[in-house]
């Protein structure tokens, strides 16, 4: 059977099913739901005749709108149906429950369920938690409209898309939204991204576009790789810019160089040209290698800096740099001299020049250098953040620990369930 | 358990019994027994008793209710019989309760009057002051606030003693029934009963338990802070009755309202008893001010499913916010109009009130009997007499009531 368009389940309750003949089967009772992919959908429905309840399979319905529902099947095939508590049943169980946000603060409760269409299924697309809800419940909807129309007002349609919306299980005390309303740019980025990898990447784009694009920029830096593509490659070259610029180069390149290039070059065509250079230097490394995992920012000075100097440009360089654990000392031909640790920085007297107390024997990698060695010297020399040079000696750009463990355990750093 | 082990645990969970069921003695329910004394004298003591056992019981009920499920009466009425039930009864309630904010804050401004200040500068100062408290307040401020201008009402307590009543006949006439078969006599009996046992009491208790968070664990002390205050409201309507019945009954005076009957006091028991029983009218009004609003804020949020509670800030809970502030500033605008109908506004309050009671209780029995819901703290048998016994006396007498106030010559006939 086909179902197409839409309706309130309040609108089908009540509503006489129809056999083959016309005879009247029962009555709409209850919506057994199901978990369906990607929405919940209607399995049967719950009919009640003379005070006694049958269900009807789905399959066995042939029409199903709002002014007629009829079956192929007569009253002898009907089966009896017990209520229980595994079954999920639209209006015991959904109906007028309390909808809390992430923080379990009460937003709204469920004044209806809006149906839909899909394919040959009837799936649950949203909650209505306005007005208009209550009036249809109340069998007031028509008179609401028409009374606000006397004031020249509408009245408006207040609804969550399902999708925004925990799994629903039986026996629900309340219903949590995965999308808080105006807590979002409080959130944890890696939160953000959780939520945003729960929803349909239509809605996941729609939800960035509201971002500012720092909170945004934060948030796809989370994402696993393929979403990230796919949620860029639907933003507007314009938002998508605005968004790269405000990551770090390593994962501004990372996220490039999944995309379809013509689009990656609208968008390196359009990032200023100091971010623009950054990013196409990274884009030319091995994903899996020190060179594809770097980023090339990071703080260096000249060996004759005093540690007073060090800290006065600090303060002006460390707002554009991710890791800030280690400054590094380098000639004027960019070659790597030593490296030194912030508490050292700090445990030091300003007169003192870098090259007095920088470590010499810096633990170093080249671009090419595959992603496993890296995290066995991180690891084996406990460090925060490994430089990557060339043949030559010149610094190039930083391997951090976030990064190597993003890299070997894609999966558990991304499967973070959000607690509610 | 160590003895002051259990003493800081009550202390700790001490409030919302005793708030509500003292507030419930609010200006309407001083009126109702200031004038019952003075029109019968002991006469109608004895309908304090069924009436305390009937209020302990049903707000125990709702009290466990609270503690067990963490949720408000109408969050529940909403979950469980739907948007129409609960639909309806929030818009008799919504009416109901402005009428008795109304009630409330015409019995500040005329214990003001009373005390020769004037209304015009009273009744705004009394509402911006209670709007200031819950919205700047915090759970714990407020209830600390209210629970010690519970210990106001003692003023009642204290003139009942300066009357110096004979306590030989107050006694028998609190525990012998003699029941008079005059309509004014039964109607006061009603009123006795309708302003003790109010549908806002059932509704705020179970909120202002939900939102203290009381665990199961502290149940018992909850339920003794249900009992201390049922006991205590009684008391204090006790020595309401008998203060009017020892002074001003002997002498036939006739009143009509609270403040009447402080100033009839004065010849009789002096400046002392006046001005006791004056701002102890003023502050029971004031109380019941903030509570009934309060209560009407909770409810609706509750049923709607908005965010509710003191604790909030107007962001976090702006519906409940200002569902509290304009039930007080239009109760306050329609007091300081001349000529407003106040009495018509409180008498249809009353009859709300005693229609929607008897549903209260039966969608709260309902409710408190439900296993999935209550688990092991299911109502027990004998509670559940009780409260039915309840809800058909409150029945018939709603039904008495409204006949003889609005069809009163037909009636009138028959007696």
């Amino acid at each position: 059977m086909s179902f197409w368009g839409e309706l309130f389940v309040s609108e089908i309750l009540g509503k006489p099913v129809l056999d083959p003949k016309g005879e009247e089967l029962g009555k709409v009772k209850e919506l057994i739901v199901v978990k369906g992919d990607p929405l919940p959908k209607i399995s049967r429905l719950i009919i009640e005749r003379k005070r006694k309840s049958f269900y009807l399979p789905w399959t066995d319905l042939n029409i199903f709108n709002k002014r007629i529902i009829s079956a192929n099947v007569y009253l002898e095939n009907l089966r009896k149906y017990q209520f229980n508590e595994e079954d999920l049943l639209l209006v015991r169980d959904v109906f007028d429950k309390q909808i809390v946000d992430v923080n379990g603060a009460k937003v709204v409760r469920v004044n209806d369920v809006k149906l839909e269409g899909l394919n040959t299924e009837a799936v649950l697309v949203a909650v209505d938690v306005g007005m208009r809800g209550i009036m249809r419940r109340l069998g007031v909807e028509r008179g609401g409209e028409d009374f606000l129309r006397l004031f020249k007002a509408q009245l408006p349609y207040n609804m969550i898309s399902w999708n925004y919306l925990q799994p629903l299980e039986p026996r629900l005390t309340a219903i949590s939204l995965t999308i808080p309303r105006q807590m979002v740019t409080e959130l944890h980025p890696a939160d953000l991204a959780a939520i945003i990898s729960q929803v349909s990447h239509k809605e996941g784009t729609t939800f960035l576009q509201d971002l500012d694009a720092e909170t945004a920029a934060d948030a796809i830096s989370e994402l696993e790789p393929e979403t990230q593509t796919a949620i860029i490659t639907d933003l507007d070259t314009e938002k998508a810019s605005d968004i790269i610029e405000m990551m770090a180069p390593d994962e501004a390149a990372d996220v490039l160089s999944d995309l379809p290039v013509e689009k990656a070059q609208k968008i390196l065509g359009s990032l200023e040209k100091e971010d623009a250079e950054d990013i196409k230097e990274l884009l030319g490394h091995e994903e899996d290698t020190a060179g594809g995992i770097m980023t090339n920012e990071f703080i260096a000075y000249r060996p004759e800096t005093t540690v007073g100097e060090t800290i006065e440009r600090f303060r002006q360089d460390a707002e554009e740099v991710e890791t800030v654990y280690y400054i590094y000392v380098t000639d004027a031909e960019e070659k790597l001299k030593g490296v030194v640790s912030l508490r050292e920085i700090l445990l030091s007297s300003p007169e003192t020049k870098l090259v007095d107390i920088m470590e010499e024997k810096t633990k170093t990698v080249t671009p090419d250098a595959d992603e496993m060695k890296v995290a066995g010297i991180i690891s084996k020399y406990n460090l925060v953040a490994l430089p990557v040079v060339d043949a030559d000696g010149c610094m190039l750009g930083i391997v951090t620990i976030d990064d190597i463990i993003d890299r070997i355990l894609p999966s558990a750093a991304k499967k973070t369930r959000r607690k509610v | 358990m160590k003895f002051y082990k259990k003493i800081t645990l009550f202390l700790a969970v001490m409030g919302p019994g005793i708030i509500t069921a003292n507030i419930d003695n609010d200006a309407s329910g001083i009126t109702t027994y200031s004038v019952a004394g003075a029109r019968f004298g002991y006469a109608l003591l004895w309908t304090l008793v069924p009436t305390t056992v009937a209020l302990v019981v049903i707000q125990e009920m709702v009290a466990r209710m609270g503690v067990v499920t963490g949720k408000g009466l109408s969050d529940l009425i909403r979950e469980k019989f739907g948007v129409r039930a609960a639909f309806f009864m929030m818009l008799g309630l919504l009416i109901a309760n402005f009428g008795n904010t109304v009630a409330n804050l015409a019995g500040w401004a005329a214990s003001m009057e009373t005390l020769g200040i004037s209304k015009y500068i009273m009744v705004p100062i009394g509402a911006g002051l209670i709007w200031m408290l819950v919205i700047k307040g915090s759970y714990w401020f407020v209830e600390r606030i209210l629970l010690f201008a519970c210990l106001l009402y003692f003023g009642y307590v204290v003139s009942g003693l300066m009357a110096k009543p004979e306590w030989l006949p107050v006694l028998k006439s609190t525990f012998v029934p003699e029941i008079q078969y005059s309509s004014e006599y039964i109607m006061l009996s009603i009123a006795i009963i309708g302003t003790t046992i109010t549908p806002w009491m059932q509704f705020y208790l179970q909120s202002s338990i939900a939102e203290k968070g009381i665990k199961k664990e502290q149940y018992k002390a909850s339920r003794l802070d249900v009992i201390i205050g049922c006991s205590i409201t009684d008391i204090v309507s006790f020595f309401i009755i008998v203060t009017c019945a020892t002074v001003l009954f002997p002498h036939g005076i006739r009143i009509n309202e609270a403040s009447e009957a402080a100033l009839a006091l004065k010849p009789f028991a002096g400046d002392y008893a006046y001005i006791l029983f004056a701002v102890s009218l003023a502050n029971a009004a004031l109380l019941g001010a903030i509570i009934v609003p309060l209560a009407t804020a909770y409810y609706i949020c509750e049923a709607m499913g908005w965010e509710a509670g003191v604790n909030k800030t107007f962001e976090e809970a702006p519906q409940f916010m200002w569902i509290y502030t304009l039930t007080i500033a239009l109760a306050s605008i329609i007091i300081l109009i001349p000529g407003a109908p106040l009495v018509f506004l409180m008498v249809l309050s009353a009859v709300i009130n005693g229609l929607l009671l008897p549903f209260v209780l039966v969608y709260a029995l309902m409710l408190v009997n439900d296993k999935k819901l209550m688990g092991e703290y299911i109502n027990p048998k004998s509670y559940n007499y009780i409260c039915l016994a309840t809800i058909i006396v409150i029945i018939c007498l709603t039904i008495f009531f409204i006949a003889s106030n609005f069809i009163p010559e037909g009636i009138k006939a028959l007696w």
